[in-house]
């Protein structure tokens, strides 16, 4: 017979909840209602970044980050980014520009790869996917940075989109991408790199907002509308740290052990 | 039949059944599927191990053409394949014929060579901090303003010189390191937390695609 585990029952409620909420507003938007979500300017930015890169003659950089696909924690910022790659490709090759793609993870180059080749594929220019233009450089943090600060310097990119789960080396990239007159895009949910994208970038995706991300540029109201979904988890949250506050102040244990039921 | 094998719904598919797999043990015990999911765990880090191969073979071509077309700079390329190949040599697991991370060259490399060039790569970031201070740091407008006057204090509240002329940048800086940064750190972590479980949605329902050849069938 099944059992749950004691002290993950709430949590498991809670991600059921918010789980049924974004179903009923994807099903909604299946049905006609679509939501509205407000406008990303850093998401905007992005085709305008591109071309630009394209009237400076100069490359675009993407990259998603220097975590894998498989951690808990910063695996979604990787699938995020690499939905932000799969847009900045297919608009790099509308708009003519090379994209050059900086990957730290081994597991994560061949999707990488991939990504990109289709968007050659689809405009029908295989011919001209260049696969040493998605390059592996290293798997240490700082061997991958020093790479790609290396190959900003030299290719002197238009453009740097950096979308994903980003360590030490953010401030190292964003300040080369702004020494080589780089228009930058970039978005982590890494709190403590946060502060060094909004000071070192043109446009900063913060948080959630890298989630968003994907759905966001495909403009599908069925995608947009998982978006909303989320703000019913918010209103739980909201909600359930009044009730917290409320109880703990007056001396009441009863929400702590709801939390560890 | 290798179309068969290209189409989207299969990589789909392995997602939604390893995502269960990893989610179903982690609330429900059920004793087959928590052993089920441990091996599934070590069979996952097999895998990924194997993508190493990949990302070699990668360097290796691109840098082999480099030197091929002597391509500018190629000669570093000459230095990270033979890097390459020492390190690989002396750290392969047979220390039987003395080789492996005990071996004398693979311990140099590593303690000699690696290790300062990380730290160097990691120092540098001061003079980055330095340099986007400078750019950041002006009252263009109240927002900016807000984030020099909080710099300041904050730094003056790090500097032992500045809390010895005036103890009270220690209360200030503990009140703006606990109060307005951990309010907008929380916010972010509560709000990234929704984002990556709505992601996840899309990723089970299979219509978020965009890692998946950018979503094409």
């Amino acid at each position: 017979m099944a059992i749950f585990v004691t002290g993950r029952i709430f949590g498991m409620l809670s991600l059921l909840a918010i789980m049924g909420a974004v179903t009923y507003y994807i099903r909604r938007a299946r049905g006609g209602k679509v939501s509205e979500v407000r406008r990303l300017a850093g998401i905007d930015a992005i085709t305008e970044a591109i071309g630009r890169a394209v009237e400076m003659g100069r490359p675009v950089f993407c990259s998603h980050g220097i975590s894998d696909m498989r951690d808990a924690t910063y695996g979604p910022q990787t699938i995020a980014g690499l939905s932000v790659l799969s847009y900045v490709a297919t608009q790099c090759v509308d708009l003519g520009a090379r994209l050059i793609v900086p990957v730290r993870n081994t597991e994560v180059w061949p999707v990488a790869t991939d990504i990109v080749e289709t968007a050659y594929k689809i405009a029908g220019r295989s011919d001209e996917f260049n696969i040493d233009d998605v390059v592996y450089l290293s798997s240490d943090q700082f061997g991958y940075s020093s790479n790609y600060l290396g190959m900003m310097m030299r290719e002197k990119p238009g453009a740097n989109i950096m979308v994903g789960a980003y360590w030490a080396e953010s401030l190292q990239l964003a300040e080369t991408g702004n020494r080589v007159g780089a228009m930058q895009v970039s978005g982590t949910a890494n709190t403590h790199q946060l502060a060094f994208f909004v000071v070192a970038t043109d446009y900063c995706l913060i948080g959630e907002e890298i989630f968003a991300a994907g759905a966001y540029v495909t403009e599908d109201p069925v995608f947009i509308s998982s978006i909303a979904g989320q703000d019913f988890g918010r209103i739980i949250a909201v909600g359930l740290m009044i009730l917290g506050t409320i109880l703990f102040t007056f001396g009441s244990d009863a929400f702590v052990r709801l939390l560890e039921w | 039949m290798s179309e068969t094998l290209r189409r989207i719904e299969i990589p789909i598919a392995i997602t939604i059944i390893c995502t269960l797999l990893q989610i179903v043990p982690f609330y429900i015990e059920v004793e087959p599927l928590e052993a089920f999911s441990d091996t599934f765990r070590s069979w996952m880090i097999l895998v990924a191990t194997c993508a190493l191969f990949l990302g070699a073979a990668s360097l290796s071509l691109l840098h082999s053409k480099r030197i091929q077309r002597r391509s500018t700079g190629w000669q570093f390329s000459v230095l990270t394949l033979v890097s390459m190949v020492v390190i690989l040599l002396a750290g392969l697991p047979l220390p039987e014929i003395g080789l492996g991370v005990d071996n004398p060259v693979f311990d140099f490399l590593f303690a000699n060579i690696l290790t300062p060039l990380g730290a160097t790569m990691y120092s540098i970031i001061a003079f980055f901090i330095t340099s986007a201070a400078y750019r950041s740091f002006r009252a263009r407008s109240t927002e900016a303003t807000i984030v020099l006057v909080s710099g300041i204090l904050m730094i003056c509240y790090n500097s032992p010189l500045m809390t010895s002329l005036w103890p009270g940048f220690i209360p200030v800086g503990d009140w703006i390191f606990s109060v307005p940064n951990m309010a907008t750190m929380r916010a972010v972590i509560i709000g990234s937390a929704l984002g990556a479980i709505a992601l996840a949605m899309r990723v089970l329902l299979g219509i978020e695609r965009g890692y998946l050849r950018g979503g094409e069938e």
